[in-house]
């Protein structure tokens, strides 16, 4: 088995790198395929929260590197799905003590057992970034239809082109507001993938579902009624290679525009 | 009656909406205006500074050819795909007639003469980024003209030979107005 390495990254903070991970990871180990995730922002671990395992954790990615116990010790099986799995980022220590080779390593090795290895990246472009890039081929580039968003995925986009081993990298925007991109307040998705030209990967709406899943330590892909987790399982199925349609998240649902809509059809008629 | 002020009605609320809509300067475009130019900077590391010099240097060039609507020189970069384009685009008021052109290329060309032998004076001072700028400016100026005016190129070199002192000293005065 020779599995894929995906890296999942921002440049920006808070854009939704880390649950992103939660849930493609969730959604692609439902489908079937077995999955591990590397957290790698040393010192700000949070993949264990969003997946509810922080009290499973015993050894971390830095007891692996420094020998204190077996990769396959330290890989943190998921409560519901035993297909995925998580190695854990050490809290008490730094972006320094795991380098660019010794997670390259990591990554051949769980390539053997894995369909898929996605690496969460921590926000920046410093060292953190080189490190979690340094084992992956592909990469799934994290934004929000914000300015500061964009242009920070604009600079990592530059980054990871400048790199022979990362194959492909697709976009992924998320927190998407149909209501303020309608009334023109926020960048449409068509603007963001003009702006950065690159390849589109899965449109996420913004949902307050995420705040309660991530309360729960539960990936909204595993509610079957939420459109972000159903944005959330096309993405998995398009990293499958499969050809999922995009959402249509621009459905006029506002109170204005359903006022607009009748008046506009009883001037219709009255002509 | 009541359906006539039923219409009225309607389209007075039509139109309000149309005026919500029609705001030109909505927050969305004004963040797509202000990212294209904020990423061209990144992308290219040309600061506004830079492009304001860039603008000038260029109208200047382009100056020597045709006259030209200055102010409404507009320079863009495009991005298609991978490839990034720069788009310039410029109002031609009027072409020159070859007397102009070729007076203002051999005004040019004394210029850049005497430049070339202040220069050589000057080598051993330490040379100034803004020197530099101008050697660089001489340069393009040069490869320009040669490849468009391939034609004319062999007279103007003529003009230069034949008149190569006077034209050095006319520099001179210049510099000293």
């Amino acid at each position: 088995m020779t599995g894929r390495v995906i890296v999942i990254t921002s440049g920006k903070g808070g854009v939704g790198k880390t649950t992103t991970n939660a849930n493609i990871g969730t959604a692609l180990a439902r489908a079937g395929n077995k999955v591990v995730m590397i957290d790698t922002d040393l010192g700000l671990r949070n993949l264990d929260l969003l997946l509810g395992l922080e009290n499973r954790i015993v050894y971390t990615i830095v007891d692996v590197v420094e020998e204190r116990c077996k990769l396959k010790q330290a890989l943190v099986k998921d409560k519901k799905n035993p297909n995925l799995c998580l190695l854990a980022a050490a809290q008490t220590r730094d972006k320094t003590a795991v380098t660019e080779e010794q997670l390259k390593d990591i990554c051949d090795k769980l390539k053997k057992d894995f369909d898929f290895i996605l690496v969460d990246c921590p926000a920046g472009i410093e060292q953190g970034f080189q490190n979690a890039v340094a084992g992956a081929s592909e990469a799934i580039v994290v934004t929000t239809p914000e300015m500061s968003a964009v242009r920070d995925a604009d600079r990592i986009i530059g980054l990871l082109e400048a790199k022979e081993e990362i194959k492909s990298y697709r976009l992924l925007i998320n927190r998407v507001r149909p209501n303020l991109i309608k009334s023109n307040d926020m960048m449409s998705v068509e603007d963001v993938v003009e702006i950065l030209s690159a390849e589109l990967i899965g449109i996420i709406p913004e949902d307050t579902g995420i705040i309660t899943s991530t309360n729960k330590g539960e990936p909204i892909v595993n509610d079957d009624k939420s459109l972000a987790g159903m944005a959330y399982r096309n993405v998995a199925q398009r990293i499958m290679g499969e050809e999922v349609p995009f959402l249509n998240l621009e459905e006029e649902t506002s109170v204005v525009a359903k006022v607009k809509k009748f008046f506009s059809n009883l001037i219709g008629k009255e002509k | 009656m009541s359906d006539n002020i039923l219409k009225e009605l309607c389209n007075r609320l039509l139109n309000l909406f149309r005026q919500t809509e029609a705001k030109e300067d909505n927050a969305k475009d004004i963040a797509c205006n202000r990212l294209r130019v904020v990423l061209m900077q990144d992308r290219t590391n040309l600061t506004p500074e830079l492009l304001q010099r860039m603008r000038r240097e260029l109208v200047e060039l382009l100056s020597k050819y045709v006259e030209m609507d200055k102010d409404a020189l507009e320079l863009n970069f495009d991005q298609e795909g991978d490839q990034m384009a720069l788009m310039l685009s410029i109002p031609v008021i009027r072409a020159k007639d070859e007397e102009e052109i070729e007076k203002a290329l051999a005004e040019e060309d004394a210029k850049k003469e005497a430049e070339t032998s202040e220069e050589d004076e000057e080598l051993e001072d330490e040379a100034s980024d803004e020197e530099i700028g101008k050697r660089e400016e001489a340069n393009e100026a040069e490869e320009t003209e040669s490849e468009e005016d391939d034609s004319e190129e062999e007279d103007d070199e003529e003009i230069v030979e034949e008149s190569e002192d006077e034209t050095k000293e006319e520099s001179k005065e210049k510099d000293k107005e």
